[in-house]
């Protein structure tokens, strides 16, 4: 065990795996000699070299579309988007081409993006955005979004191991903020929800950074015993883990950092209406940014980022219904 | 396969070119031929109300696959426009299997998932088209890029259209494998129209002339001339394999019908197709080989018979079983790669690899 | 009450007995708010008892003073429901409605939990319709899905159990600690019956197979018991526990009534109506109730038919003074009870005061049933199918042959407690002798 940073933990399972398979190789836009945006692949070309750590052109659609090519002749690409907000340039490739390619031909495309996301540091309208729900809405691709560093490791392993287009969700804002023991070597952490704290009174259900807002929220709500459920995957949705929880705790706040509107959020209060409504009691509240783009000034980011203050008077509301 | 000769060949060296046997060029003709003859049965189908949604052809347009897939040694790999079911044929896609396909049965190559010629047999060596093209040039550049990486000699071929060369991904490709300098071959299959639109609606500068601004090599071929259309992709697989980089051909050629099977084509001007009628690739190649004595008539038939007997076969194949219509969204067992195929599909580069 | 105007009377709106047996009734709407003036005989609120669902009717012209009970909840027959100023008073001056005048009509303000329009993101978690909103009136007492489940699975009548939520909510909790506390009235041990909310449509998971046929007649179709359902089965449940119930059949030939039927263009449900009518005259003990140790016979045959609502439940609506009508009166007020039944329009007096009750589930080709009386009666007949049978028939020589005749087999349960089986079995005897005898009118 060692103790790592998140950010830490993503380049270790990265490096992982690329002394364990050869078939695997980064591709990203300033990832060989600078070491990438984030730092992520920092000294990596020095161990793997040029070919295996690409300084690829400024193309996210040449990104996705050359990984899933590499891909389908037997290789297992890892494309960083600089920013998860550039995905946007690289949609088709990965909706189109590599969501569909088992589906229509039963042709495997095991690719990785990582998509580091999220707000909190002014990073403005095109630096902050949580687009997991454009994937989650687009069949057959994988969508998972660790919130520790041991998750963070282990989910990369498996999303590499996969068989299918996986979306990495790397939060930046847990990059250096969080830390925690991390085993040592390759270990793949399922794709299925966390019990980050266990509770029976209400669940406060999140992913990535927000489930570290959760737990922060709900310490101590007058004594109440409340869950947080730490989903880590998004595709495929835990829907037992979900549905075990709202049976023990019958209330229900769902944290979403993302855009509210058909958010992971919106998805996991569907399932709940559908299939837990019987173990309800009270309505399912969720706290998400609102529906703008996410502002650059700190005051108006704070404004909309859903925060501990937030969560917390959501929670006690709900409590008191 | 039978050798149709009416009489043996006088000399037998005329009847070779420097890379192709006899044989091969028989084997382009019928393809070719399967290709139009499959193309007009589905027509058939499609106007009897037995293919479900659009109907696409590459009349007119059989050298430009043909020929080009022909170059190709089975451990290449390809990605396949809609208009070029002769690669697929020669890939050895069955006929039968074509036609099932275009019917949405089971047994076509994706089973009902896709329609018409959006398939690519996996298992031979081919990527199935998506419709936002050239989505497939990344795909074909991303398999070379691989290919490189690994040291492997062995080449990528797209296809794509005029309209296709507007889009980012055209250029995101040419200057990617530019800048790698990948073993990908991309074939620029101008037929006139995207569409309705006609070139001077689509690009300035003949898109052939901004390979250089890649930094690789652009040729224009004759697009209705089979064997030219060989020529120029081996000459292009040569240079790739040789790690001389990337290499767009444009295969210069006519949209003989609509868009779809819907579209009356009256925005093309009566001339133009007439003018291309008469250089129709299927006449083309029967001539040639018509005059080194081959017995086109036969052949002919025995393709005929072939349609025949696969539209039989596919026509009494079971639609695809609904209640599995969820399945195969995600692979769950291991990633299988394309595969090489077994097919005898090029004579040629079965003994350029041999 | 706010008004100092000495000169407006009330009256009172009370809770209505629905029925010889009935005890207590539920309220389930309102249709008024305090200070709304209403006309006597319009209706003022909505009423459900283990009889029927009906709407209680203003018994004078006035303004609504008072609305003393919630909504969902249960109050025995008399207690006081509402209360109308009658007099000079004008609305506003009887009764302000900016001032709810009576302690329930304030909780149930605090307490309406609302369906609240979405609002943007940035407000709605912290603003659901959880706090902050507008209450609705005759809101009170709205369970959420898990408490109603908690309640139906431990039989908890909810209107006990104190409300800890906000305005007095019940929450889980609450019902917990209410079932903790030995609250819950008799429930059944949780093994004989499974849980009701694994049938709810939401949970696919197949429950462990029974055999269709012994599944009860609740447990086939999904969720949380409709209010009729439930009466029902309390009503079936507390007969069963309270009645000596014994079952008896006899064997009809029903030639005569099939050949008289067709050419009245009757049912012979009317027949079999009649003829039961007939032996009750013959036969008064039969006609009777019994509540505790009070044995009553009664002089009018009121004859309740059991219609059947569908999905719903059943309904006994009853024919008073039956013996003063003919097969074909008789038939005549069957088909319109039956079809003012099924559209909720009987009045509270059209289901109560039945001394007998006929029920006629045959159309559905069944031959046999044990009936369950309904309390406080002390006898129901069954009257299923009519199928040809072959029976042995005795000519007036004394010869006997196979003919072939439609046959129906009567089954009476009867309670122990009032009568002896050898008095079942003679007025089924005579019931069979007019049927057989039957020739209409």
């Amino acid at each position: 065990m060692a103790t790592l940073t998140y950010l830490q933990a993503i380049s270790a399972a990265l490096r992982d795996e690329l002394r364990a398979d050869e078939r695997v190789l980064m591709m990203g836009e300033d990832i060989g000699v600078f070491g990438g945006a984030f730092k992520v692949t920092d000294g990596f070309i020095d161990e793997f070299g040029p070919d295996r750590v690409m300084d690829t052109p400024l193309a996210e659609s040449g990104i996705i579309g050359t990984a899933i090519g590499a891909a389908v002749v037997g290789m297992r690409p890892v494309c960083e988007m600089q920013f998860a907000d550039f995905i946007s340039c690289g949609f088709d490739q990965l909706v189109n081409v590599a969501g569909k390619m088992h589906y229509r031909q039963g042709l495997a495309v095991p690719i990785t993006v990582r998509l580091p996301s999220g707000g909190g540091f002014s990073g403005g309208p095109f630096h902050s955005q949580n687009p997991e729900a454009w994937f989650m809405h687009s069949p057959g691709i994988k969508v998972v979004a660790p919130s520790t560093a041991e998750d963070a490791k282990g989910l990369l392993h498996a999303a590499i191991r996969d068989p299918n287009p996986v979306c990495f969700m790397e939060h930046k804002h847990l990059y250096r903020r969080i830390k925690g023991e991390v085993p040592e070597g390759v270990f793949e952490t399922p794709m299925k929800a966390r019990v980050a704290r266990s509770g029976d009174e209400l669940v406060v259900i999140a992913y990535g950074a927000m489930v570290h807002t959760a737990l922060e929220a709900t310490e101590d709500i007058d004594g109440a015993s409340i869950e947080v459920l730490d989903l880590r995957s998004l595709v495929p949705l835990d829907s037992d883990a979900i549905l075990d929880s709202v049976a023990r705790c019958s209330k229900v706040v769902i944290v979403d950092e993302a855009n509210q509107m058909c958010a992971a959020g919106a998805q996991v209060a569907a399932l709940i209406a559908e299939k837990g409504f019987e173990d309800l009691d009270g309505p399912v509240i969720r706290v998400a940014t609102p529906d703008v783009p996410i502002p650059f000034s700190p005051p108006l980011e704070q404004a909309v980022l859903p925060s501990v203050e937030r969560v917390k008077e959501a929670c006690r509301d709900l409590l008191a219904y | 396969m039978a050798t149709h000769m009416a009489e043996p060949a006088a000399g037998g060296t005329e009847a070779s070119t420097e890379h192709l046997t006899l044989e091969d060029r028989i084997w382009l003709l019928r393809a070719m031929l399967l290709m139009r003859g499959l193309e007009e049965r589905a027509m058939t189908l499609y106007r009897q109300g037995k293919v479900p949604g659009s109907f696409y052809d590459g009349y007119g347009q059989e050298a430009v696959s043909a020929g080009a897939a022909f170059a190709m040694a089975p451990e290449d790999r390809l990605c396949i426009l809609h208009r070029d079911l002769a690669a697929h044929i020669i890939r050895g896609v069955t006929p039968e299997r074509i036609l099932a396909q275009y019917m949405g049965r089971a047994a076509g190559i994706t089973a009902g998932r896709d329609g018409n010629v959006h398939f690519g047999d996996r298992n031979l060596g081919c990527v199935g088209m998506v419709s936002m093209l050239p989505d497939m040039m990344l795909i074909a550049t991303g398999m070379a890029m691989a290919f490189k990486l690994r040291g492997e000699p062995r080449c990528a071929l797209t296809w794509f259209g005029d309209g296709s060369t507007s889009r980012g991904d055209f250029h995101e490709a040419m200057n990617w494998a530019g800048v790698q300098k990948l073993p990908v071959v991309f074939v620029l299959e101008n037929n006139q129209y995207a569409y309705s639109t006609p070139l001077d609606k689509q690009f300035a500068v003949d898109p052939v002339e901004r390979a250089a601004a890649y930094g690789f090599a652009g040729v224009t071929v004759d697009g209705n001339d089979a064997e030219a259309m060989f020529e120029a992709t081996r000459a292009a697989r040569e240079r790739a394999i040789g790690g001389g980089g990337p290499t767009l051909i444009e295969a210069v050629t006519m949209r003989m019908h609509g868009h779809a099977a819907h579209d009356d084509m009256k925005y093309v001007p009566k001339e133009q197709v007439e003018e291309w009628r008469k250089r129709d690739p299927v006449d083309r190649q029967e001539k040639r080989l018509g005059d080194l004595g081959v017995d086109i008539e036969a052949l002919r038939a025995e393709v005929r018979a072939e349609i025949d007997a696969a539209a039989e076969t596919a026509l009494s194949s079971p639609m695809p079983d609904p209640a599995d219509v969820v399945e195969g969204v995600f692979c769950d067992g291991d990633a299988e790669p394309l595969g090489d195929g077994v097919a005898r599909w090029s004579g040629f580069a079965s003994r350029a690899v041999a | 009450m706010t008004s100092s105007r000495t000169e407006a009377a009330l009256v009172d709106v009370t809770m209505p007995q629905m029925g010889v047996s009935v005890a207590e009734g539920t309220v389930v709407a309102w249709r008024v708010e305090v200070g709304d003036r209403i006309g006597a005989d319009q209706p003022i609120c909505d009423i459900s008892t283990d009889k029927i669902d009906t709407e209680v009717p203003a018994p004078v012209d006035g303004v609504v003073a008072e609305i003393l009970v919630a909504i969902d909840e249960t109050v025995t027959v008399g207690t006081v429901l509402a209360r109308i100023a009658v007099g000079s008073g004008s609305a506003g001056e009887a009764a302000p409605t900016s001032a709810p005048v009576a302690p329930a009509a304030t909780a149930a303000a605090a307490t309406a939990p609302v369906t609240d329009a979405p609002e943007s993101g940035a407000t709605n978690g912290a603003r659901n319709g959880a706090a902050g909103t507008a209450p609705v009136a005759g809101d009170l007492r709205r369970y959420s899905p898990v408490v109603q489940r908690i309640a139906a699975e431990h039989g908890i009548d909810l209107s006990q159990v104190q409300g800890t939520g906000r305005g007095g909510r019940v929450r889980k909790q609450d019902v917990l600690a209410f079932v903790e506390d030995g609250g819950a009235a008799g429930a059944a041990p949780a093994v004989e019956e499974p849980p009701l909310h694994i049938e709810s449509p939401y949970r696919p998971d197949p429950v462990p197979a029974a055999a269709p046929a012994a599944a009860p007649a609740a447990a086939i179709q999904g969720g949380q018991l409709s209010r009729m359902r439930r009466q029902i089965g309390e009503h079936m449940k507390r007969s069963l526990e309270t009645a000596a119930t014994c079952t008896t059949w006899i064997e009809v030939d029903m030639s005569r009534v099939e050949a008289a039927r067709k050419r009245l263009g009757v049912t012979g449900l009317a027949f079999v109506s009649r003829a039961v009518i007939d032996a009750l005259r013959e036969h008064p003990a039969l006609n009777a109730t019994m509540e505790g140790e009070q044995y009553e016979v009664h002089h009018d045959v009121n004859l309740g038919i059991a219609v059947s609502l569908g999905d719903d439940g059943l309904i006994v609506p009853v024919i008073h003074g039956a013996h003063e009508l003919s097969v074909e009166g008789l038939a005549a007020r069957v088909k319109d009870l039956a079809r003012r039944a099924r559209s909720r329009e009987l009045k509270p007096d059209e289901v109560r005061g039945g001394t007998f009750t006929i029920t006629n589930p045959g159309q559905y080709g069944s031959i046999m049933a044990t009936p369950i009386i309904n309390q406080p009666q002390v006898a129901i007949l069954d009257f299923e199918a009519v199928i040809k049978r072959p029976v042995v028939v005795t000519d007036a020589d004394g010869n006997d042959s196979i003919a072939i005749r439609p046959i129906t087999i009567l089954g009476l349960s009867w309670d122990h407690r009032a009568l002896d089986g050898a008095l079942s079995a003679q007025f089924l005897g005579t019931v069979k002798r007019h049927l057989e005898g039957a020739v209409g009118g």
